[in-house]
Formats: C-alpha cells, sequence, structure tokens
C-alpha cells in the first residue's frame, strides 16, 4: 500500500474584489496563475482536479461545476473530478481529500481550485442568498443568515466574560489591513488606523464595518503531488502536508456545543487531532492564516487554537504576540479582512500564502518560518478546519 | 406578477428562493411541528425508546436510531442571554434593526431566535420573551396542473409586557 508524503508545489489566484467577471472567467484566470508558478509541470500530467464553491450552485446557476471548469482550464482529469462545498472551508476541505487521494497512490497530481461569484446584477440577491449558507429552515428562516448578529453575540460574551475590549478588536483589523495593504491579489490594498476602525459605521454592534471581512469575488487554485514528483517540478524547498482535521459538532444555533458562544469546543476538537497527526503542538508553529471573518473570531482562535490562555485572546492580539517580531504572526496575506471572502476560495488563498511562507517568498515574509497552520471556521460557527504544513514531512 | 429579466416566470412559486421552510405535509414529514406551532405549542420529537428530545424534530433518533417518535412540548418562556440589533446589510424579507437574541428555555436549551414586535433599545438581558406564531405567505404547491396554496405559520419570540 502506498503511503506517500504530500507536497503542495504550486499557487495561484485571481484579482480578488467586486469583479467584473463570472466565476468561470475568475477560475481561469486562478488556474493560470497556478501553473505560471510550475513552469515544469504539463497540463496533461494533471489527473484530477477539486473545485470548491459553494454558491456557484445558487448564484452563478451551476452545479455539477467540476467538468465545467476542467474543461475550461484545460485539463483531463482522470483519477477524480468533482466539487466540494463546506462553504467557507471549501477549499480546504479540498485539499484534505487530494492529500488522502496522493497519500493512497489514488491520484497524482491534483489541482485544487475554487472561488464564488459573490456578487449578483441585483444587490438584494447578494445577501438574500446568504440564508441559504446556513441551516436554512431553522436558523435562516429567523434570518441569521448573513453572519453579524451571530458574531456580535460572541463578541458580547468575550468582552462580558473576559474583558476583552473593542480596541482589541480593532486592533486584528489594523494589522491584517496593514499585512494586506502590500498584497496585490486581495479585495483592499490600503491599511486603517485604529481611529478609523473605531469610529467606522456600526453593522451589528460592537461590530463596525472594519470589524467585518467584505462580500468579495474571486477564485485561487493550488497544486498538490507527492514527494517524489514535486522534487522532479521544482528545484524549490520542498512544503508538506503534515496532519489535517476537520471537526463538525452541530448545524444550527440551538445545538451550540461549547459553554458559551466564546467557547469553541469544535475548534479545540479539531486542533487537537490536527496537532496530533502534525506531531507538533501550538508552540512549534512559526506562522498561520487563521479564519478572521471578524476581529472576535481571530481572538478567540488564538486562544482555542493553543497560541495564548482562554480570555487571553485580546491582550495578545493588542500587545503585538499575533504580528511580525510576535510569538505567531497571523495572516500574513492580509486575511479574510483584507483580502475578502470568496467562500470556497479562502482556504486556498491560505495554502498559497503558506507555501510561499515556507519557501521563504512571501511578500511579507516571516523569517526562517518552518511550520506553519492553516485555519478555517464555516457556515455559522458549525465546523472547524486545520491544516498544518511544514518544510519536514 | 412578472419577474424581471426571467419572464417565463410569470405567475409561478420559486420555491428556491423561498427564505421558509416548505412545510406542507407533501414535501415535509415533520409538518406537525408547524400545525403544532399553529396552535401556540413549541415542540419537538422524543424517542420513545431511548427517551432523547434533540431539537429540531427529526423523523429517525439520532441517539438509537429508533423511528417510534412522539411529539412533546418544550417551554414557550425563556430568558435573554445575549442579543443583538443589526442595522445594517439585514436580509430581504427582514426590517432594520433585525433583533436577535440567545434564549435559554431552561434544561440546557438555548436557542438563537429572532425578537419581533420589539423597538430598538427596548431589549434587556435577563428579560423574559415568549413564543410569537405568526403567519407567513403561503407556498404553492402543483396539484395536476392546478395551483394550490398552503398556508403556513413561523415563529420568533417576542417581549412579556
Amino acid at each position: 500500500m502506498p503511503d506517500r508524503n504530500v507536497c503542495i508545489i504550486g499557487g495561484g489566484m485571481s484579482k480578488w474584489g467586486v469583479r467584473e467577471a463570472s466565476i468561470v472567467d475568475m477560475t481561469q484566470e486562478a488556474a493560470k496563475d497556478c501553473f505560471d508558478d510550475v513552469p515544469a509541470l504539463k497540463k496533461e500530467d494533471v489527473d484530477g482536479l477539486l473545485f470548491a464553491s459553494s454558491h456557484c450552485g445558487r448564484r452563478s446557476f451551476q452545479v455539477n461545476a467540476a467538468p465545467v471548469m476542467a474543461e475550461r482550464i484545460g485539463i483531463k482529469p482522470t483519477s477524480m473530478c468533482t466539487r466540494v462545498d463546506t462553504l467557507c472551508a471549501g477549499g480546504s476541505s479540498g485539499i484534505i481529500l487530494a492529500t488522502g487521494l496522493i497519500k493512497a497512490g489514488m491520484a497524482d497530481i491534483v489541482m485544487i481550485a475554487g472561488g464564488e461569484k459573490l456578487y449578483t446584477p441585483q444587490r438584494w440577491e447578494t445577501y438574500y442568498s446568504e440564508l441559504a449558507s446556513i441551516d436554512h429552515d431553522w436558523d435562516g428562516a429567523q434570518g441569521i443568515g448573513l453572519p453579524p448578529p451571530f458574531f456580535s453575540m460572541t463578541a458580547q460574551e468575550h468582552m462580558k466574560r473576559y474583558g476583552t475590549t473593542k480596541e482589541q478588536l480593532s486592533a486584528v483589523s489594523v494589522k491584517n489591513r496593514r499585512n494586506g495593504a502590500t498584497n496585490p491579489k486581495g479585495h483592499f490594498q490600503k491599511a486603517v488606523t485604529m481611529e478609523e476602525v473605531m469610529a467606522a459605521r456600526p453593522i451589528a454592534p460592537p461590530l463596525g464595518l472594519f470589524d467585518c471581512t467584505p462580500v468579495t469575488d474571486g477564485c485561487a487554485a493550488v497544486l498538490l503531488t507527492h514527494e517524489d514528483k514535486a522534487k522532479e517540478l521544482s528545484d524549490r524547498p520542498l512544503v508538506y502536508i503534515r496532519g489535517t482535521a476537520q471537526a463538525t459538532l452541530h448545524s444550527m444555533s440551538m445545538n451550540w456545543p461549547g459553554e458559551h458562544l466564546a467557547d469553541w469546543l469544535h475548534l479545540r476538537t479539531a486542533a487537537k487531532r490536527a496537532y496530533e497527526r502534525a506531531r507538533v503542538g501550538p508552540g512549534d508553529i512559526d506562522v498561520a492564516q487563521t479564519h478572521d471573518c471578524f476581529t472576535i473570531s481571530e481572538i478567540i482562535e488564538m486562544e482555542d487554537l493553543g497560541f495564548c490562555k482562554k480570555g487571553e485572546g485580546g491582550h495578545f492580539v493588542e500587545s503585538g504576540q499575533s504580528d511580525f517580531g510576535g510569538k505567531v504572526p497571523v495572516n500574513t496575506d492580509g486575511g479574510l479582512l483584507s483580502c475578502g471572502h470568496p467562500f470556497g476560495a479562502t482556504g486556498i488563498r491560505q495554502a498559497r500564502e503558506m507555501l510561499h511562507q515556507l519557501q521563504g517568498r512571501a511578500i511579507k515574509q516571516v523569517e526562517g518560518a518552518k511550520i506553519g497552520l492553516t485555519h478555517n471556521l464555516s457556515g455559522l460557527n458549525v465546523e472547524h478546519t486545520i491544516l498544518i504544513y511544514g518544510r519536514e514531512p | 406578477m412578472s419577474v424581471l429579466g426571467v419572464p417565463i416566470l410569470e405567475g409561478l412559486y420559486p420555491s428556491t428562493m423561498d427564505l421558509y421552510p416548505l412545510e406542507a405535509k407533501e414535501f415535509n414529514r415533520i409538518h406537525q411541528f408547524y400545525e403544532n406551532l399553529r396552535q401556540k405549542r413549541f415542540t419537538t420529537t422524543k424517542c420513545k425508546k431511548c427517551g432523547s428530545e434533540p431539537f429540531p424534530p427529526r423523523v429517525v433518533c439520532p441517539k438509537c436510531n429508533s423511528d417510534d417518535l412522539e411529539w412533546v412540548d418544550l417551554p414557550t418562556e425563556g430568558k435573554v442571554l445575549r442579543f443583538t440589533e443589526e442595522v445594517a446589510g439585514v436580509p430581504l424579507g427582514f426590517e432594520a434593526p433585525l433583533i436577535h437574541a440567545l434564549v435559554d428555555l431552561g434544561g440546557g436549551r438555548k436557542l438563537i431566535s429572532r425578537v419581533v414586535n420589539c423597538k430598538e433599545g427596548q431589549l434587556k438581558e435577563g428579560d423574559t420573551v415568549k413564543l410569537a406564531v405568526f403567519d407567513i405567505p403561503p407556498m404553492i404547491i402543483e396539484k395536476k396542473g392546478v395551483m394550490a396554496e398552503a398556508e403556513r405559520v413561523f415563529f420568533a419570540f417576542e417581549p412579556v409586557k
């Protein structure tokens, strides 16, 4: 039985933002950027495609999108060609699945592409469609489809229980928008000041405009293969997928698994498994891309990923521990707050940034980074997905 | 009633755009939940074999796989633990401020519900809220070429005056 080490060898992105383009257009842009990253690879050698998108079925009226994308990209998969949908974690799900296929010898070179065209010609449909993103009959019908109300209550819980301040929430936004200011592919290339974030118009208090990821169109793509093929195709340092986990403990708000809304048991469950599989601990992580859909999310993630103690996430961010020069730089390419969040593409964007970090070619480089972690929360905080990458298998 | 850009949909019911559940018995094996709601009862299914009472209601017990279930009542009053007033980006079908509360129904049951009949700034943590049942637009079911309307209700919570 093969048990092959799996490497990520290339990554690409379309431009992200409010795009005058279809999902089919943006997938081609992302795949081109990815193929350009691995010049030695011939397209005909790609034998698998996993296409991560949730809202292609709704907003682009295209289910079974994988064969459409394979044809437009110009590849002819023979091992696997399928769509993956776990909303915000779709890209990471695709990478996990591809890792398993390659590890088991069922596929050799797999492209994981994905993304969303979220802006519809009339803006009402952009927001209305979000009622499909969660448990439709129960939470959707309560109008909880767009997540700010849920994360507003989460933020209030954290503030009341642990003394977290609005300044600490804002510090996440300031850091990530600063990191993203030099990322040409992201939605925004503009840093924001603490004053701007604090004074921004309210969305669902205490969350204001800059506490929330924007609605963004975009696609991304990465290539995975086994260690021997990776050595053949590139002279760059190898980047291995060391450990993964995806934990779901509930689907709707009534069945929240934690003690309270700021207690993310499903994240700790996923983290424990991912660290075990990767044979590392939180102290070994040199760089992380975590799911900053809201500023409060990144604060709780610092805690439940084990980077700091429970309740100290606000201080951790405010004191620069998640910035360059701190304990673990987080969201080095700008994260969701600066790049935006075309659901299925986000995990792929994180993987691409991690590839760049561990190969020493990131735009904002963490010097000497050898082990990195990516994380997604998805849906109405119903699932947590983690991948750990390393320079050693 | 015409649909802009898609004239072929004139007079038709696009159920995939319906924000509410397809509650009618022709489409939903837990339609009794909505029948009970109509009687101002907030209910779920209890497993006769193992006693588990999950919410939302099921057709098979998620604990023991039995399909021998019965309807039981849940509390219709609860206490507001946290709440939020969304002022921007409210989806079509709802109005700003869109108020939601994390409601403690007791017995370890907490749910996030919309709070209706409540003004911005009125709600406080610790307030008691009660079940509110209201009519929503009927869904349309085609039977042998004839369009029939199936009445529907849905629920939220509201402040106890």
